[in-house]
């Protein structure tokens, strides 16, 4: 961010609405899907031995309120050298058709690069992108993979402000905005999957799970927690640990809840529900059996 | 009807079987020892597994929740390193939902080249070795899926493998993903495209023989894993004394517990399918038993024709006069063929996966409710 100290005059074009020529909001913050991220690291895992960093189109959509939501990435081919950046824009373009295609709702909303450092390129490459998103604004999001030593794995988003007297494309400020990590139920349990997956020994596991298995496993994980909370009660009730009040009110939310009612209704009849459609399954599976050997019977 | 011709288009598409790509064997180079084992050209080494990585896990579960309702299928890329199929990307094929049938055909034929070709430039696997579809209640038995891999199987290397995600199973909070070729046995049949009863009787087919398993295993690359790791850190961390709620709120992945839900909504749907299927299968059933009947009915037609002819020269040789010529019998009835079973075989498969997940879904809740009941009591 080449924000010098000599430049006596600094002009920070203002993002608030009105004041420059973007319709809705600008936008304030971003939240990313694990889709689009795993995407850019898989990106970043194909790179070739030349390349520094990686750089790709970040798709989504805006909402009103400012929101950004990123929804899915794909690669863009550039090349970096001393003198020069290029991106292929062309290559952009029809990656953009052939993902517009599948999904009209996901529009461009920026770009990605992994690595966190910002520089003149940086400024280039969203200036081009404003271009693409105009009359919006573009976001950044930088991601760090922490593949270098003493980095931090993170991601980061910024939007571009043009900075000083005569705003040119090399010269911006990338201006920090809040971005976080967003899923929605079925994402959710894909990524438990993966998560599975990753504290595994060799980093895979077998598939498909029974139900039964993940079922044992998250009460596993309940009864973990029950006795986390239990120990915790016990050591305030002994005195050791001072008891915090937040979390008894918590607490309290939590267990105070009974189950009586469930007695009453009609808890067993559905258990017998149930347990009849547990039967009628078998039944109809069955009898799918029974007819696809009769269908193999030679007629006499 | 959209099947066949979408299927043609995509068989335009791919490539020939002698210009699939031998991965991982460049001929100028030496190959290592250690890999001379692995490196088959020919495809010779049966595929036993399927590995499927991270990236298209996620991918494959936003495909098919943002396409719900319309089924949502598409490309599977990767290689295969002795007998394991190693899936590392996947794109999504827009969903014909036009019934412009030749041009969506052509369409997705072009849309197809354009991606690989795209994909291909920033260093992705660009090998197709099978396609992924989105499939609720554990049903994904159709024609079009038969037929699409039916292709595969003659023109990909190792014929290609089927991906099917369960959405409602992922709802229920385990995400599921089976791997699926078709049979020798079926496949043999479809080429020939008879699926009379003789020759379901010759291959043996039941539904349960169309496709066969292929055990499956999911992958996260080192850096997936490591930063799905920094994720779940927070929850990781927290120790047994600390503050929980702190531990927790602090977490970018807190653990979740869909899986525990008592509802079972899902249920009445599910039966709602199964009732659906069974109705098609009584009318498919009906139709054949229609149409068998009516080739009994030409047959007798024929038989007593012939036995006709042959009493009356039997008179006339009596009489002593000369027999009458035999005729062609099947010239004069017209005997239909011998109609495919193949539709009620696929509803019957369907049928059975429905009725299969009905079963999980009752027999995981009978668990919960009952372990409900026990803490209620206590």
């Amino acid at each position: 961010m080449p924000l010098n100290a000599a430049s006596s005059a600094v002009y920070i074009q203002n993002t608030a609405p009105g004041f420059i020529s973007t319709p809705g909001r600008a936008p304030t913050s971003v939240t990313v899907h694990p889709v689009a991220l795993f995407s850019i690291l898989d990106h970043y895992l194909r790179r070739t031995d030349t390349q520094e960093r990686v750089i790709g189109t970040l798709l989504g959509t805006r909402s009103d309120n400012g929101e950004i939501e990123v929804r899915s990435a794909f690669a863009v081919l550039h090349s970096e050298t001393e003198e020069q950046v290029a991106v292929d824009m062309e290559y952009h373009r029809t990656m953009y058709e052939l993902h517009h295609k599948v999904n009209p709702k996901e529009v461009i909303v920026g770009w990605y690069s992994t690595g966190s450092n910002l520089n003149t390129y940086s400024a280039l490459i969203q200036n081009f992108y404003s271009q693409e998103t105009a009359p919006h604004q573009a976001v950044h999001l930088a991601v760090n993979t922490g593949a270098q030593e003493g980095e931090q794995t993170g991601v980061k988003a910024f939007v571009g402000s043009p900075v000083g007297v005569f705003p040119k494309p090399e010269n911006c400020v990338f201006v920090p905005i809040p971005c976080a990590l967003r899923f929605n139920d079925s994402e959710r349990n894909g990524l438990d999957l993966l998560t599975t997956t990753a504290s595994a020994p060799n980093t895979s596991v077998s598939h498909p799970v029974n139900d039964l298995e993940v079922l044992e496993r998250s009460l596993k994980s309940v009864s973990e927690m029950l006795d986390r909370v239990l120990s915790y009660v016990q050591s305030v009730l002994s005195g050791e640990v001072k008891g915090d009040a937040a979390v008894g009110r918590y607490l309290m939310d939590t267990l105070g809840s009974t189950t009586e009612d469930l007695e009453k209704g009609g808890f067993n009849s559905a258990l017998q529900d149930t347990l009849m459609v547990s039967y009628l399954a078998s039944l109809v599976r069955s009898q799918a059996e029974v007819s696809a050997r009769l269908a193999l019977v030679t007629p006499v | 009807m959209a099947a066949p011709s979408m299927a043609a288009a995509l068989a335009a598409s791919l490539p020939a079987p002698s210009a699939a790509p031998a991965p991982a064997a460049p001929t100028y180079e030496a190959i290592p020892a250690s890999m001379s084992k692995v490196i088959d050209i020919e495809a010779e080494i049966p595929l036993t597994a399927v590995q499927v990585d991270g990236l298209v896990v996620t991918k494959i579960i936003k495909h098919s929740r943002e396409a719900y309702g319309s089924t949502a299928h598409g490309i599977l890329l990767g290689l295969d390193l002795d007998g394991t199929l190693e899936v590392s990307n996947s794109f999504a094929l827009p969903s014909h939902a036009s019934d412009d049938d030749d041009k969506s055909a052509k369409g997705v034929a072009r849309y197809q080249a354009a991606m690989m070709r795209s994909l291909k430039e920033v260093q992705a696997d660009d090998s197709i070795v099978g396609f992924y579809q989105a499939m609720t209640l554990g049903s994904f038995f159709n024609q079009t899926l038969i037929e699409t891999q039916a292709i595969h199987q003659e023109r990909l290397r190792h014929g290609g493998i089927v991906v099917v995600h369960d959405l409602s199973q992922t709802a229920r909070g385990n995400a599921a993903f089976r791997a699926f070729r078709l049979t020798k046995a079926f496949f043999d049949a479809f080429k020939r495209n008879n699926f009379s009863t003789p020759s379901l009787i010759s291959h043996r087919l039941t539904f349960s023989t169309i496709l066969e398993e292929i055990p499956i295993k999911i992958r996260t690359s080192p850096l997936l894993s490591s930063f799905i790791e920094t994720l779940t850190d927070a929850t990781v961390r927290a120790p047994a004394g600390a503050n929980p709620a702190a531990a927790t709120s602090s977490a970018a992945l807190p653990p979740s517990f869909d899986v525990l839900n008592l509802g079972t909504s899902s249920i009445s749907r599910n039966l709602e399918h199964i009732i659906e299927a069974v109705d098609a299968y009584k009318t498919e059933e009906g139709n054949l038993g229609y149409l068998s009947r009516q080739i009994a009915r030409e047959k007798a037609r024929a038989d007593a024709y012939v036995a006709k002819r042959k009493e009356e020269n039997a008179a006339r040789v009596a009489q002593g006069l000369a027999p009458l010529p035999e005729e062609d019998v099947s010239r004069l009835f017209k005997i239909p063929p011998e109609p495919s079973r193949l539709e009620s075989m696929l509803l019957l498969g369907k049928i059975d996966a429905y009725a299969k997940s009905l079963e999980q879904t009752s027999g995981t809740g009978l668990v919960k409710m009952y372990g409900v009941k026990a803490d209620s009591s206590t």
